[in-house]
Order: C-alpha cells, then sequence, then structure tokens
C-alpha cells in the first residue's frame, strides 16, 4: 500500500514536473507584468513622441531617445500590446535614473538583456553563437537582438523571406556580394524563391554557428548540403540529381570525411563540398565562374593538388555513377568482377560442398564397415 | 631421420616414430615467408575493406580503434610495403631454388591439372571410382599460387596508381584513378572470399593441415594428396645428388643477376612508396572573404533641421530666437501646466524665475543660469545641441533681451 502512494506521488511530481517544462518552453506566454507603478505608454510618448530628441552621451555620441508612436504600435510588441517599461526596467519615474552607459554601443548592449525577460531560449542560444562568442571577447561590434530584429520596431521574423539576406548584409556586406551572386541568391533575391537556403538555413538562427565556432563546421557541411540536395522531391522540381551526397561519399575524399567528421576537432586535407563548389558563391555547374565547370575544375584541384595535370581532374567521378558512356572503364571494371567474383564464388563452393559431403558420406561408410 | 633429394631435386625429410613416417613439406623458410603474408595480408585486408564499406558499423568501430582514417591509411600502406619485401623476397628464393638448386617447376599449371579438377568433381559426384592422382602441388594448391600471384600483381598496380595518382595521371587518362581504386576493391574481395572458401576449407575443416606450424604431414595426408610424391620418394627416386661444383658456378651467376634484379626492385618499392606528395598537407580556408564589413555609413534617424535658423549674437533675442526654441525642446516638459521641476520656460518672466533649483535665467550671467548649468552638463532629455547652447549662452551674456 506504501509503496503504491509513493507510486502515485511520485507520478504527480513527474507530471507537474514535465508541466512546468510545457509551460517555459511556450516563450511568449511568459509575459512578466510592467514593473509597479504601472506606467502608460501614454507617459512616455508624452516626451518621447516629440520629433528630433537626442542627449549626448559621455563619448559624444548622440542617441537619439524620440520614438515613433505608430512605429512602436505596428511592431510585434505594440500589436501585443506590450509596455515600454516590460523592456526599459530601469525607467520607473521621473526624472530617469542618470544612464551608466557611456557610448551608444554600451547602451545597446545593456538594453538588449531586456530580451533575455520574454525570450530567454533564444537569447540563451544567441550566447554560444558566432556573436556571442565576439562579444564575450569584447568585440562589441558583434551583433546583439536589436541589431538584426529592431529595438521599437521588431517585425514579424523571417517575413519576407528575402529580408534575411539583407539583414544579415548590414555587418557581413563583402560575404552578402557573394551570396547575391551565387545560384542560391540569384534564386532568392531575384525570384523569391523560397526553396533555396539563405544565410540562417545552414548558419543557424540564434545560435549562428560557423567555422569559427564549431571546429566540426567545416567537416559535417557535407551534411548541410545534403538535408536538400538529397531530397528527392525538393530536387525533382529542378532537375537535379540527388546522387551528389552518396557519390562524393563513396569516393576517396568523402570516405576520408565520413570518418573523420565522427571526431571532434580532427584536422583534414580533404574537401568538403564548399571547398571545391565554392562557399558562398556556388553557382550553376553550366556557369561559366562555376569553380568546378570542366574549364575551371583542374584549377580548383590545384587548390590542394598543386602538381596536378590536365588529365587529373577526370580522376574525380564528377558525382557521376559510371555507365557505358559516362567513365566506361570504371563500368567494365566493375562489370568484369559483378561477373567473376560470383562465376569464382559458386566454382569454388560446387569443388568444396561435394567434397565435404563425399568425404562424410565416405567417413560414414567406413564407421558402419568398422 | 634421412635426408635425401627427391626425383624434383627437393629436400624431402621424413621421420619415423612409433610406425608413423612423417614427411617435411615446408621447410622453416617456407613457413617464415607464409606467416610474414599472413600477418601482410590480413591487415590490408582489414585496413582496406573497412574503407571499401566505410558505410557499416563496423568499419567506423575499426577506424576509430586504429585511430583514425588517416593512421588506418598509413597502416595499410606499411602492409602494403611489408608484401612488396615479400614478393622481392619470394622471386628471389623461388629462382634460387629453380635454378641453383635445380628444383622442378612443379608449381607451374598445366594440362593435367585440369584433369585433376574434373577428375575430382567427377570422384565427388560418384561419377568415377577412385581419385584422381596428384604430385606435390594439387590442382587446388597451384590454382591458389597463381590466384595470389595475380592477386598481387593487381593489387600492386593498382594501389601504386592511387598512391601516386599525379605521376599515373601523367602518362594515363585520369579515369584510370577510380578505375584503379574499383578493381582494387573488387579484387581485394575476390581474394578474401577464396581464401575464406577456398584456402580455409583445405587447410582447417577438409583436415587440419599442419605442414605451416610444424612442417611436416603424415603419411595417410600424403596418401591422399600427394600419391605421386609419395610414390616418388619411396621407390627411392629422390635422392639425386647435385654436383658441389655445378651448385658452385650457379651461385656465382645467381647472386649478381638477383643482387641486380633486388637492387631494382627495390628501387622501385622506395619510389612506389616516396615518389609523389600528393596533395598539400592542410586545405586551404575554403573562403577567403573579410567577414565583418558593415554596411556605411551606418542608417540612423537623420536629425531635423532646426526650424529658425540660428541669428548671429547681436540680434538673438526672446522672441525672435529663444521662445520658438524652448518651445521645440523643452515645452513638452516645461509649461506652464505641469512645469516639470517647478519650471515653466513658456513665458519670459517664467524662465527667468526657473524652477526649484534656481533662477533659470540670470542676464548677464551664464554661468548663474540654471537652464546653460544643466545643458552644459549634457544627458538632460531635452537636450539642445551645442549650436543652440552656445546661442542661448550668447543671448544671457548679453543681457537676455526680451525683444
Amino acid at each position: 500500500m506504501k509503496l503504491k502512494r509513493t507510486i502515485t506521488i511520485f507520478g504527480l511530481l513527474l507530471l507537474v514536473i514535465a508541466g512546468m517544462f510545457v509551460v517555459t518552453g511556450e516563450v511568449s506566454a511568459q509575459i512578466p507584468p510592467p514593473p509597479s507603478p504601472g506606467i502608460d505608454n501614454q507617459d512616455c510618448l508624452t516626451c518621447h513622441d516629440i520629433p528630433d530628441q537626442r542627449m549626448t552621451l559621455p563619448s559624444g555620441e548622440i542617441l537619439f531617445i524620440t520614438v515613433k508612436g505608430d512605429s512602436y504600435d505596428a511592431s510585434v510588441h505594440g500589436m501585443g500590446g506590450y509596455a515600454c517599461v516590460q523592456c526599459h526596467t530601469d525607467i520607473t519615474e521621473y526624472p530617469h535614473r542618470e544612464l551608466e552607459a557611456t557610448t551608444l554601443r554600451e547602451f545597446t548592449i545593456t538594453m538588449n538583456q531586456s530580451c533575455a525577460r520574454c525570450h530567454k531560449e533564444k537569447f540563451d542560444a544567441t550566447l554560444d553563437s558566432v556573436h556571442g562568442q565576439a562579444l564575450d571577447k569584447g568585440n562589441v561590434e558583434a551583433a546583439v537582438c536589436t541589431d538584426c530584429h529592431g529595438a521599437h520596431n521588431v517585425g514579424p521574423a523571417n517575413e519576407p523571406r528575402t529580408r534575411i539576406p539583407h539583414t544579415c548584409e548590414r555587418c557581413h556586406s563583402e560575404i552578402y556580394k557573394r551570396y547575391e551572386h551565387s545560384v542560391h541568391g540569384e534564386a532568392l533575391i531575384g525570384e523569391g524563391n523560397p526553396d533555396v537556403p539563405t544565410c540562417i538555413d545552414c548558419h543557424g538562427v540564434h545560435n549562428v554557428s560557423g567555422p569559427s565556432t564549431s571546429e566540426s563546421f567545416h567537416l559535417s557541411s557535407p551534411l548541410l548540403c545534403a538535408e536538400c540536395h538529397a531530397d528527392e522531391e525538393l530536387m525533382g522540381k529542378y532537375g537535379i540529381s540527388t546522387d551528389v551526397f552518396d557519390t562524393y561519399i563513396s569516393d576517396f575524399h568523402g570516405t576520408t570525411i565520413l570518418f573523420e567528421s565522427e571526431i571532434p576537432g580532427q584536422e583534414t586535407n580533404k574537401p568538403v563540398c564548399i571547398d571545391c563548389h565554392g562557399v558562398h558563391d556556388m553557382r550553376m555547374v553550366n556557369d561559366p565562374e562555376s569553380s568546378v565547370m570542366k574549364e575551371n575544375l583542374l584549377t580548383t584541384c590545384q587548390k590542394c593538388h598543386p602538381d596536378a595535370n590536365a588529365n587529373f581532374p577526370s580522376s574525380w567521378l564528377g558525382h557521376y555513377i559510371p555507365d557505358r558512356n559516362v567513365y566506361p572503364a570504371v563500368f567494365y571494371i566493375e562489370t568484369f568482377y559483378k561477373i567473376v567474383i560470383p562465376v569464382m564464388v559458386v566454382g569454388m563452393l560446387i569443388f568444396v560442398i561435394s567434397d565435404f559431403i563425399r568425404r562424410y558420406i565416405i567417413g560414414r561408410k567406413e564407421r558402419q564397415h568398422v | 631421420m634421412s635426408d635425401t633429394q627427391n626425383q624434383n631435386n627437393q629436400v624431402v625429410t621424413s621421420e619415423t616414430e612409433n610406425n608413423e613416417t612423417r614427411f617435411l613439406r615446408f621447410k622453416l623458410s617456407y613457413r617464415i615467408e607464409h606467416w610474414i603474408f599472413i600477418t601482410s595480408f590480413s591487415i590490408l585486408a582489414v585496413t582496406g575493406l573497412v574503407q571499401k564499406f566505410s558505410g557499416a558499423g563496423i568499419s567506423e568501430f575499426i577506424v576509430q580503434a586504429l585511430g583514425g582514417i588517416e593512421n588506418t591509411r598509413l597502416v595499410h600502406h606499411y602492409a602494403a610495403t611489408i608484401t612488396m619485401f615479400v614478393a622481392l623476397y619470394h622471386v628471389g628464393a623461388l629462382f634460387y631454388r629453380l635454378y641453383v638448386l635445380g628444383y622442378r617447376w612443379s608449381m607451374l599449371p598445366w594440362i593435367d591439372d585440369v584433369k585433376a579438377a574434373i577428375g575430382w568433381l567427377r570422384y565427388n559426384f560418384g561419377l568415377r571410382k577412385s581419385p584422381p592422382q596428384e604430385g606435390r602441388y594439387t590442382f587446388g594448391e597451384k590454382f591458389e599460387y597463381w590466384a595470389v600471384v595475380w592477386g598481387t600483381m593487381v593489387m600492386a598496380i593498382t594501389g601504386y596508381m592511387m598512391w601516386n595518382p599525379i605521376s599515373t595521371t601523367r602518362m594515363l587518362p585520369g579515369e584510370f584513378i577510380p578505375a584503379a581504386k574499383a578493381a582494387h576493391g573488387w579484387e581485394a574481395i575476390l581474394a578474401v572470399l577464396a581464401i575464406i572458401i577456398w584456402h580455409f576449407y583445405n587447410v582447417f575443416i577438409r583436415f587440419f593441415n599442419k605442414s605451416m606450424y610444424i612442417g611436416y604431414i603424415d603419411e595417410e595426408e600424403m596418401l591422399e594428396d600427394h600419391p605421386l610424391e609419395l610414390a616418388d620418394i619411396k621407390a627411392g627416386l629422390a635422392s639425386i645428388q647435385l654436383d658441389p661444383k655445378e651448385k658452385a658456378r650457379r651461385k656465382r651467376i645467381f647472386w649478381p643477376v638477383y643482387i641486380v634484379i633486388a637492387a631494382i626492385m627495390l628501387a622501385g618499392i622506395y619510389f612506389f612508396i616516396s615518389y609523389e606528395e600528393t596533395a598539400i598537407a592542410t586545405v586551404p580556408p575554403a573562403e577567403d572573404v573579410e567577414v565583418f564589413v558593415p554596411l556605411t555609413p551606418t542608417p540612423l534617424p537623420t536629425p531635423l533641421p532646426t526650424p529658425t535658423p540660428l541669428p548671429t549674437a547681436e540680434d538673438i533675442t526672446w522672441e525672435s530666437s529663444i521662445a520658438p526654441l524652448f518651445e521645440q525642446k523643452c515645452a513638452t516638459c516645461h509649461n506652464s501646466d505641469n512645469g516639470m521641476g517647478g519650471l515653466d520656460l513658456s513665458s519670459y518672466e517664467s524662465a527667468l524665475a526657473g524652477g526649484n533649483s534656481g533662477p533659470g535665467i540670470v542676464p548677464g550671467d551664464p554661468e548663474a543660469s540654471q537652464i546653460i548649468i544643466v545643458q552644459a552638463a549634457g544627458g538632460h532629455p531635452g537636450q539642445v545641441t551645442d549650436d543652440e547652447l552656445e546661442a542661448i549662452t550668447c543671448w544671457i551674456a548679453e543681457g537676455a533681451p526680451e525683444q
């Protein structure tokens, strides 16, 4: 009886804990109440709606303190009816407490902590990101929430999708220039095609990662590419082969990477997809500027094989599965062994099995004789 | 114990113990060679097949146990080098026996071996009453020996191509490299299957053949597998003396020739394993691009132009400049209705009076005027610009004229 009750209590406890997880999982449902005494947005806007208000910070930089009321109202927070003081928790009275921040950036980074109050999960994810790590190391230019999302004018995330690369462009304009002309960038920016990846599909959203954050980012990147390029439905729309990953893995380079990607921090001198196709500027294989275009392939090979000559590039099967027309020598060698091996095995088995049975029968006869 | 030489001039030692005679099949040198070859073959098979079947879990396990794929390949290359040395030794020992010692070419396949193979098959299926009679090497042993010779050559040639792809493609089309890889992998599977099915059956299951351990097999085994060789030994045809002078002459010819051949082969092995630096050791960064290049200028709200151009110091008056400026910058808080801090800047008189901190404007004395004190400190919610502050200061210094 006692045991049964213990189990019941334990089960209930588990349920409660599970429930807590469910509740905390719903980040946006957790709205902390405004600090007391409640300050209405209208109170703030009495002053802050006046155009062109500014403060000069000790650094000499100008902090604009005008907030366009209608712009805030149109933001996700404005539409949700959130109060200014839910983010500006240091504002409790007038005159306001003096600012501790001495520079504009310091002010932004300090204010940014407010996001964690409601968006803890996403905020924490940013701490491990390439931006969070840079900030930790003292690089104040590293992006914080408001740099991407905006402060008073936070719009719905990822809408429209074409906005995403432009958000990243604000700090990574050189990389953007390459992406813009890649097969993916042209499709997204030029045609609004939602199928192609943009920055966050490879690098992640809040836990933005890259070769500098994760030792295995480079080595495991073929799996990133395979997410789309091994998807038959998606690739079928564009007539792109889904064999690219398997053919890569069965090649010398891919086999090596497959083994090495299991080891954290493993260094390699074998290329992954992006080493040949380009990192942000991968192009269609029939684009004259493609690094894997036949005419350009030798140069690409020579990045790692400086002594390679004109014959060398065709030692890579180019993601093809050999057949009578493409790489016939490989095809015929495989065909040869696919015939010879079964014939040899069957031949040997005929000898071995018949010998075994004959010896067994003779052995039994001899034993019966004795 | 009797040491004799049989018809093939091969040394046959037989010893009799408790009425059981056993026959020396493989001298120690044969056995050592075989065990070295077993070792290198096994290492090659394991370290090679894990690369061919890279997706299998067991392959992953073995590769990690060997310290990663690069180490596995290094071990594979070491074992391949050992195999090349075994081949170098084997060719020398073979021709020493054949030429200097005058052994018969008992390993050469002949039409009799095809007959023996068919004979065994017919015998096994009961189409023939007695088994075929074979000599020192059965058809099965010859088949295996030549399979190993063929396989080793295929593996060496294709292995060279993969080990040295750049020098290979100087002479051959690039396609030969993946073709070599295909042949290398499939030949390995064939070799391993042949060893498991054919060799293991014949030396372990058929009956346990101890000749590669102790060197000898017994009379019963000789009778079953090598009856013709046994007959020769028993008939005393096995003892033919070799003239010592002739042997010495052959040695004098053999050694210089072999030393030259061995030197060439050694050079070949050295070339094989050290010729080419195929690739650079570290892959260059996939992309050479400046990561942080912010768009300039950083878009910030553009300051609104001051509605009225700032007049020069002489004609600044309350009515012309100061009142409109205060209306724009200060009136939200410091107006006649709520007058924060007791300050109302909506009229000249109330501005002079100031608020709780003291007089707002002291004509002729900017430093005593609270407006200047507060604004000069900076950070005020209704902060005026530096130019505006200078204008206000001038105006006060000039006596703060109302009109």
